[in-house]
């Protein structure tokens, strides 16, 4: 692929408005600069309604920019010509994968994309095979879709996309159907990919403890982006995420109470685990 | 017994190669006013055992209860039945097809037969109920509402014929933080208020565990441990063994006490958490 820049996705002044909806009071998205580093975690957090759908559609070139540019892996989204290219480098997993599960087994269901490029049976069978053991799919290859767990599912579609050997993947709140094993499953193996393959990851969440891992966070609101930065200083400003009716970790939120009761807590605290190693290691009061 | 089941057993697709029993041998009994939760992975059999507690499913075996009397087949008993026993599906708002919030709303006790003037206060009574807006929103088109507002439309609808049941399946289901706290916060004064008996299917436990009185949890159909909140969640290694968790802020309370710091587990808000931390300032016994 002719991506010389180090970036996976780049938003340039972006703006984008819904056909028939440029008079509302905002846009759903506007001035947007962002850029998607090779390999990098980016956590992508709003209330309902502030464009992080939108925004998601616009990287996966089901949208196109009113104004401004995207680019995916170099190319403009705009240039339909490469529209598979885009989405061949740059995966989509939505929030229901029964709305992204199409064949009748789990093995034709991840070779789904690239039957669609034309390419050997073998081939394509050694690479579902390749994509299915590195989930841990192998057993399950042969069952239909519509028998397996919510978990399973997604990681079924996860598998389809990676099949295509994406550079990036893109979920939009892909744990809300599922229950917490199938929640937990999804999100180790998505930090799987991203630390041993390098994929960079693009997750909409409205759950602050799924955005704790992320290498960076981003808020969007009205349309506009409002705070990036890393977790720790975004998941920890609970004023801030407040006002954005958002939510912080449970640990940060209970360690800004303490904080209020005098316990002298370290600022940027979003982890669980460093709630309670710092919570037994303050000296005792006398 | 207000409402509750007796060795309840569901065979979908009964006398098929594809049978699947669904429910076995579920019993379990409600007093009215209680708040009860429903847990289980994904494919336990919750949506399932809620049906049939508003008579949307036919045991194949055992029987559903409500107001100490088997719930039959007559079809006029059946109608009676469900207005007192209101059921929200997941993801209600798909299901909008009207124009308006108005007569969204106005369709159940339009269906009832009552009067339009009649349905008219129903309808004010209903919106005012979820905290809604009684003046301009009902001559909105559903769609045009934000996500929290759609789903409060959704529960309005059910509550205009006044149940005295109120059984949701994944209420906060896509919502944000802000929508799923004002929905809680809305299904507490309809049950502390107003006496609703609610019934919840969720896998999100974070803000529905605080309000709980009894949990059901559900595996492969069968009911594996039923009783008070309290007791059900100190069940920690049971649950997750089941895929299950627990609240955020009770796995903090379970890290602080395997740190030797002598806390209660039994903690369900954040604001619980932080009583029990501040009793034993900064004391830490390892």
């Amino acid at each position: 692929m002719v991506n010389r820049s180090e970036f996976m996705i780049e938003a340039k002044d972006l703006v984008y408005n819904y056909p028939g909806e440029e008079e509302t009071s905002f846009p759903a998205l506007s001035g947007i600069n962002l850029a998607v580093r090779r390999g990098e975690y980016l956590a992508l957090l709003g209330p309902n309604g502030s464009g992080k759908t939108t925004l998601m559609k616009l990287f996966n070139a089901l949208l196109v920019p009113s104004e401004g540019e995207v680019r995916v892996g170099g190319i403009s989204t705009a240039d339909e010509d490469k529209t598979a290219e885009v989405r061949r480098y740059c995966g989509m997993i939505f929030q229901n994968p029964d709305n992204q599960l199409v064949a009748t087994t789990v093995e034709e269901d991840i070779a789904f994309g690239l039957e669609n490029l034309a390419l050997p049976p073998a081939e394509i069978q050694k690479k579902v095979i390749a994509v299915a053991r590195m989930l841990g799919l192998e057993q399950l290859l042969q069952q239909p879709p519509h028998m397996l767990s919510g978990g399973e599912k997604q990681r079924v579609a996860i598998a389809g996309v990676l099949a295509m050997q994406p550079r990036c993947i893109l979920m939009d709140e892909p744990t809300a159907m599922l229950d917490p094993a199938g929640r937990h499953d999804v999100i180790e193996t998505v930090r799987q990919l991203n630390r041993d393959q390098d994929i960079a990851v693009v997750h909409v969440t409205h759950f602050p403890e799924e955005a704790v891992f992320a290498d960076r966070v981003i808020i969007l609101n009205q349309g506009r982006l409002v705070m990036q930065g890393r977790p720790q200083n975004v998941l920890s400003d609970i004023p801030l995420l407040y006002s954005l009716g958002l939510q912080g970790p449970a640990a940060a939120e209970l360690a800004a109470l303490l904080r209020k009761d005098g316990f002298n807590l370290p600022p940027q605290l979003i982890h669980s685990r460093e709630l309670v190693h710092s919570l037994c290691s303050l000296e005792p009061k006398s | 017994m207000f409402i509750g089941t007796e060795k309840l057993t569901h065979i979908y697709m009964p006398g098929t190669p594809f049978a699947n029993q669904a429910l076995k041998e579920v019993t379990f009994e409600l007093s009215r006013g209680e708040f009860a939760l429903v847990i289980g992975p994904s494919g336990s059999g919750k949506s399932t055992l809620i049906q049939h507690l508003n008579g949307l499913l036919r045991p194949s075996s055992g029987k559903v209860f409500f107001e100490g009397r088997a719930i039959g087949s007559d079809k006029a008993e059946l109608l009676a039945l469900r207005k007192r026993v209101g059921l929200v599906f997941q993801m209600p708002e798909e299901q909008f097809f009207s124009e308006t919030v108005y007569d969204e709303i106005a369709f159940a006790p339009r269906n009832l037969g009552f009067e339009e003037n009649i349905v008219q206060t129903m309808v004010e009574e209903a919106l005012d109920e979820v905290g809604l807006d009684t003046t301009v929103l009902p001559k909105r088109h559903p769609f045009q509402l934000s996500s929290g507002q759609k789903r409060l439309v959704a529960l309005a609808s059910v509550l205009s014929s006044k149940p005295e049941v109120f059984i949701l399946d994944e209420p906060t289901a896509g919502l944000d933080p802000s929508g799923r706290s004002n929905l809680y916060g809305l299904l507490k004064r309809l049950n502390r208020e107003n006496g609703l008996t609610v019934l919840i299917c969720t896998h999100h436990l974070d803000e529905a565990a605080a309000l709980t009185d009894t949990v059901l949890v559900l595996q492969g159909g069968r009911l594996v441990l039923k009783g008070p909140a309290e007791k059900i969640f100190s069940h920690r290694e049971q649950l997750y063994q089941l895929g299950l968790g627990l609240p955020a802020v009770t796995e903090i309370m379970y890290g602080l006490s395997e740190q030797g710091m002598k806390v209660r587990t039994n903690i369900y808000s954040l604001e619980g958490a932080r009583q029990e931390i501040n009793k034993l300032k900064g004391r830490c016994e390892k």
